[in-house]
């Protein structure tokens, strides 16, 4: 009690200081009362006192008790700590933080830098393909203009695109958190889409074992992207149309993030209900609001377009103005090269055209040289003074007009000089002379002392012996008399007029007196121009002057020969001959005649036809003779030579020409010889050259003897026989093969199938030989029966026999047209009946083969 | 919008894409189904409060489960169950399949149905094997995709089931 009494209150520890403490019934029944308390009690104190023990003792709660934290206040707790861990780790050694984040930082990085190299590609591919166009021109100007790189100015115009949609998909669920479609996009029911785009995710990922926590990033199928970013608990996927720049993504990424923070824990606690997250569409709104068009109005069209104009109309006034002084240049270099124009002044104002100058009376006309040179005429003004050239031309023109030469004269400019040559009377040469004297100093001279003055009477003798050269005048007599001069003498009407002969020959026709008699002259010309006259010959005659005689040619009618021969006759003697045996008549009667000795000789032409009388007799014709029957058709011979067929009478016998020619063709129709043989024509000899079976031979050989009778040479030696030794051993063999039949059948029995095998094979390997050979083999099938019952049954089954050893040898490969069937009845026995009556197996009841050569 | 991600579940031609094919809205062939292995179609269930859309995948049925891809069934609310009424051996593939996704994602609201009840002379499954699991508090359904019979009640079912 003193124990408790102690330990209950310290003071009374001194109180009972006396009282032996080792009471050891104390003791026990201490450790009786509270004995557990006190070894519990000093375990406690001892593991709050020892360090190590506390340690243990807090490890192995503090998992438990850092879960059940509160998450804002162990948070706040922890962060210093933690941030100055990280440090010290950090200070300490680098690596280990790096190696802890390594698996997080890698994919991130790993991304953005693919993102950028595509960015830089994207950049340069776009930048390669516009470099050479003419939009790349165009946009260089642009980057110099506003001062941006090239690839930057490329980009933002190549790079054409459209966000459409925008699908917020959760990503535990793949249900559709938010769908934000731009105006005029249409697309099939966004959940199912959602959806379906998280299962292909997921596809993905299952199919190739990724586990990385990120999804498919781009999906493409033509002009449309689908871009998803992943975000912890939802992806945004992004449905654009074109071209995007890379950054894009970055800008979608922000979105993604932005709505991940505003509302993370709704997120995650999606189920279903989108109720719970409002707002989220206006964020994809930003997204769906991101397009970029290629501005169209940057350049700025009307301005250059009406710059372009002006400078075109410039360009055009220039050239025009240009051009028309060109011409006007070559029109004044025009004028100045023309004798007799000095153009003394010219000039251009405001399109008008001035000139002035002088002009000769006789120089071409300033005006008619407009023409050609594309001048407008309305807009030259010229004033053009008169004066007289004292270029030798000019002389010479006016000298020509004033002093009218006569033909004896001629007038010409030698090195500047004018120069008169030739006779003329004394009267001209003084006009002539003075002429020159008044000729302006400084001209040129007129020499005129090449001019032998002709008196009177000698410019007589000059006519008279013109005439007397011309044809149908006969001068009888001249003289001159007193200064006149007379002539008389016979003159054709149809020859030149002498008085018209006198002009230019300066003898005044006032002092001449001439007498002229008409007579005829018997001069081929003159003739010819009567008879032309007289005739008038047809367009079809033409009449001609040959070695003195005129000849006619041509084609006419009779009565115009009628005519023509009456003339020639009245022809004066003396005269020409006039030969109309070259004009053929053209009366319809003698063409009709002329086209039927045509069509005559044609037909005596013909081998095979022999014309023996013909006669035209009232506009008919009539015609008789031999013609062989390979000859040509002599009706058939009528088309082509006018010859009217309905006035043709013909009568022909038929006959055989012994021309070689038509031997040739009847041989060759009546022997028909085999591919083997030729049969040629050598000098008027048939000769036959080849093989041939000996049956044709011979058949050649009779006709041979037959033609020489007609004294028709056939030539057969040169025939040699068709060897057939082979094929005669297989005709052999094919003759003595019976097919045999039992009594009262038409069908072999099956022992007989293979004869008829052998058979076959025979008979179509000697038609084969013998189509080689050049000759047809036939087979002729014979059918017997032996002479048990009625002799027409007998008939009838011998002929079925051989028909159906036909179809048997057909079926066989046996071509048909080769066999030919017969019946032989009973009339041709193998044995004679009566032996085989006894033995009751008919040998007769068969069918037998002969081959047959053609 | 309310809207709950729902997968069918069943052996080898069950019938659970004809189930879809006539009584849901769809816009992806059925050719996903071999591509992708999966078919997504939605049903909308209308309630006097508010429309429930079900999104429904439709996973290539196999009766090898070793291959189903349980990784599509992730952040599903609820199952349908399909069983072939003629196939007995399907109704144990059916209860696998759900055994494997509540293995994985924990249990899940379902509906059972035992499809073709059409073909009433092949049935195999007795009722009171069917009783038996009405018992155990499940919702079974007789259904036809030729009829069309009791095919909207099992959806509108689950439909009520996910959305509470």
């Amino acid at each position: 009690m003193v124990e408790i009494a102690r330990n209950v209150d310290p003071d009374n520890r001194a109180l009972y200081e006396g009282i032996p403490a080792a009471d050891h019934r104390l003791e026990a029944l201490r450790q009786l009362l509270v004995g557990g308390e006190i070894s519990e009690l000093s375990r406690v104190t001892h593991l709050l006192d020892e360090p190590e023990q506390l340690a243990a003792a807090v490890g192995n709660v503090l998992p438990d008790a850092t879960a059940r934290a509160s998450y804002a206040q162990l948070g706040e707790a922890l962060a210093p700590a933690v941030e100055r861990a990280a440090q010290r780790s950090i200070q300490k050694n680098p690596h280990t933080l790096t190696d802890i984040l390594y698996p997080v930082f890698l994919p991130a990085i790993r991304k953005s830098i693919g993102e950028k190299i595509d960015q830089t590609f994207q950049s340069l591919n776009e930048s390669l393909r516009h470099i050479f166009t003419w939009h790349g021109l165009k946009w260089r100007f642009e980057a110099w203009r506003t001062g941006t790189s090239f690839s930057e100015v490329v980009l933002n115009h190549s790079l054409v695109y459209r966000v459409e949609h925008v699908f917020l998909i959760s990503r535990s669920s793949g249900l559709l958190i938010a769908h934000v479609t731009a105006e005029n996009a249409t697309s099939e029911d966004p959940q199912l889409i959602s959806s379906m785009l998280s299962a292909i995710q997921d596809f993905v990922k299952d199919s190739f074992n990724e586990k990385e926590n990120s999804g498919l990033d781009t999906i493409r199928f033509g002009e449309l992207r689908l871009w998803s970013e992943v975000g912890p608990f939802a992806t945004l996927v992004a449905v654009i149309r074109g071209n995007p720049p890379e950054e894009l993504h970055e800008v979608i990424r922000d979105v993604l993030l932005r709505i991940h923070d505003e509302s993370s824990q709704a997120l995650e606690r999606f189920d279903g209900d989108t109720s719970q997250l409002p707002g989220v569409e206006t964020q994809l709104q930003t997204c769906v609001e991101l397009q970029h068009a290629d501005s169209k109005e940057g350049f700025p069209w009307l301005v250059v377009t009406a710059a372009l104009l002006v400078l075109i109309a410039a360009g055009v006034w220039f050239f025009l103005s240009w051009q028309s002084g060109q011409r006007w240049q070559a029109y004044l270099s025009r004028l100045e090269t023309q004798p007799g124009i000095v153009v003394s002044e010219q000039k251009m104002r405001g399109g008008q055209f001035y000139i002035a100058g002088l002009r000769d009376p006789l120089a071409t006309d300033p005006q008619s040289l407009l023409s050609g040179t594309e001048v407008d005429p309305a807009r030259v003004h010229s004033n053009w003074q008169f004066y007289q050239s004292l270029e030798p031309e000019f002389v010479l023109k006016r000298l020509t007009a004033a002093l009218t030469p006569p033909d004896s004269v001629r007038l010409s400019v030698v090195d500047g000089r004018i120069i008169a040559a030739g006779e003329a009377t004394t009267a001209w040469i003084s006009r002539a002379r003075a002429a020159a004297q008044q000729l302006s100093a400084g001209g040129p001279v007129f020499d005129i002392s090449g001019v032998r003055d002709v008196s009177p009477e000698e410019r007589w003798q000059a006519y008279v012996s013109r005439l007397e050269t011309q044809p149908g005048i006969i001068v009888a007599q001249q003289n001159v008399r007193d200064g006149q001069f007379y002539i008389t003498g016979l003159r054709d009407p149809l020859a030149a007029d002498p008085q018209s002969l006198l002009s230019g020959t300066e003898v005044e026709p006032a002092r001449v007196h001439a007498s002229w008699q008409f007579y005829q002259s018997l001069e081929p010309e003159f003739v010819l121009k009567r008879l032309t006259a007289s005739l008038y010959p047809l367009d079809t005659v033409r009449l001609s002057i040959v070695n003195d005689r005129i000849v006619a040619e041509g084609e006419a009618p009779d009565t115009w020969i009628d005519r023509a021969r009456a003339a020639a006759r009245q022809l004066s003697v003396g005269g020409p001959e006039f030969d109309i045996s070259k004009v053929r008549d053209v009366s319809p009667d003698a063409r009709a005649a002329e086209h039927w000795q045509y069509y005559v000789s044609r037909l005596e032409a013909q081998p095979g036809i022999i014309v023996a009388q013909q006669t035209a007799r009232g506009g008919h014709f009539y015609i008789s003779g031999l013609r062989d029957p390979l000859a040509a058709d002599p009706q058939a011979l009528l088309s082509g030579t006018e010859v009217d067929p309905a006035r043709v009478h013909s009568q022909w016998q038929f006959y055989q020409s012994l021309d070689p020619k038509f031997v040739v063709k009847r041989l060759t129709a009546s022997l028909s010889p085999p591919k083997s043989v030729r049969l040629s024509i050598v000098q008027g000899r048939i000769v036959v050259v080849g093989e041939a079976p000996a049956g044709w031979i011979s058949r050649a050989q009779a006709a041979a003897e037959q033609l020489s009778a007609d004294g028709v040479v056939l030539d057969v030696s040169q025939l040699r026989e068709l060897n057939l030794a082979e094929l005669n051993h297989l005709r052999e063999a094919i003759q003595t093969t019976d097919i045999f039949f039992s009594s009262g059948r038409v069908v072999p029995g099956p022992e007989q199938t293979p004869v008829l095998d052998r058979l076959a094979d025979q008979l179509k390997e000697f038609a084969e030989n013998a189509r080689k050979a050049g000759v047809t083999a036939r087979f002729m099938l014979t059918g017997h029966s032996d002479t048990t019952g009625r002799e027409t049954a007998n008939a009838s089954i011998s002929a079925a026999r051989a028909e159906t050893v036909r179809a048997l040898l057909n079926k066989r490969g046996v071509a048909p047209e080769l066999l030919l069937v017969r019946g032989a009845g009973t009339f041709e026995p193998a044995v004679p009946e009566n032996e085989n009556s006894r033995t009751g197996n008919s040998t007769n009841r068969r069918v037998s083969v002969t081959v047959n050569l053609e | 919008m309310l809207q709950k991600k729902i997968c069918m579940l069943g052996g080898f031609a069950v019938g659970k894409t004809s189930l879809v094919r006539r009584f849901v809205q769809s816009i992806f062939s059925e050719n996903y189904l071999t591509t992708v292995g999966v078919k997504i179609d939605k049903k909308s269930v209308a309630f006097p409060d508010k429309t429930v859309d079900l999104i429904l995948w439709d996973l290539a049925g196999e009766d090898d489960i070793g291959s189903f891809r349980v990784s599509y069934v992730r952040g599903a609310t609820g199952l349908v169950l399909v069983v072939d009424g003629t196939r007995p051996a399907t109704l144990a593939v059916a209860l696998t399949l759900r055994e494997r996704v509540e293995a994985e994602f924990g249990a899940m609201p379902f509906v059972l149905l035992f499809n073709k009840s059409d073909l009433a002379d092949r049935w195999a499954i007795s009722d009171g094997e069917i009783d038996e699991l009405r018992q155990r508090g499940w919702q079974i359904y007789l259904t036809s995709a030729l009829s069309g019979e009791h095919v909207d009640d099992a959806f509108r079912q689950l439909a009520s089931m996910v959305a509470n």
